[in-house]
């Protein structure tokens, strides 16, 4: 994976239409074997939490209930920014498995070793 | 190509899956074939038609063809040496 793309969610699910988009991009990335790495920020991070993604879908998109397993399973790496994670009342527990917290340095390390960066 | 390839060949059926899901999936399948296999991917989403293309020419597979077929959008990849 010589390659790196880097995916901001700063929409969560009261933007569905956002948030499939972000998500379906990750998807295009890891079939070209892309490391994908996705930073949830504000509104994002409600994506994040257990049970949240299973109920956004947004007409002709690919439900986040089948996408985030699959995207997991191509290795994809998902990131919560601790100020919106705070932001909603939650805490680790509250986030999918497997998803870390980080802030502001940490994104930007991301960007700056990524092929490319998208924002959504 | 030969009918009997044809017939072989591994096949992802991505009718009723929208973006990003035929792609995925294709590469997907893709990663258990071996160099010189031949998968089959049927998809009805029209973006279909510029995605597997573009995917093949990115990742090193062949296109071997495609074409319409009752609704659906058939395509022929030969895995080549390259990513997927």
């Amino acid at each position: 994976m010589a390659e790196k793309l880097v995916i901001m969610v700063t929409h969560g699910p009261d933007q569905p239409v956002l948030a499939s988009i972000a998500f379906a991009m990750a998807g295009g990335a890891v079939a070209y074997d892309v490391e994908v790495v996705m930073i949830f920020q504000g509104d994002g991070c409600l994506l994040m939490k257990k049970g949240v993604a299973e109920t956004v879908a947004a007409p002709e998109f690919t439900p986040l209930r089948e996408l985030l397993p699959t995207l997991r399973e191509m290795g994809a790496k998902f990131i919560a920014c601790s100020p919106g994670v705070k932001m909603y009342g939650l805490s680790q527990e509250d986030l999918i498995d497997g998803v870390e917290i980080a802030t502001a340095g940490r994104f930007v390390a991301e960007v700056m070793s990524a092929t490319n960066s998208l924002v959504y | 190509m030969a009918e009997t390839e044809i017939q072989e060949a591994t096949t992802v059926d991505a009718r009723g899956l929208v973006c990003p899901m035929p792609i995925v999936r294709t590469a997907k399948a893709m990663k258990g074939l071996a160099l010189g296999d031949v998968l089959k991917v049927i998809a009805t989403d029209r973006g279909s038609v510029a995605d597997i293309p573009a995917w093949a020419g990115s990742t090193g597979n062949e296109l071997l063809e495609w074409h319409e077929e009752d609704g659906a959008f058939v395509f022929l990849l030969r895995k080549g040496a390259g990513i997927g």
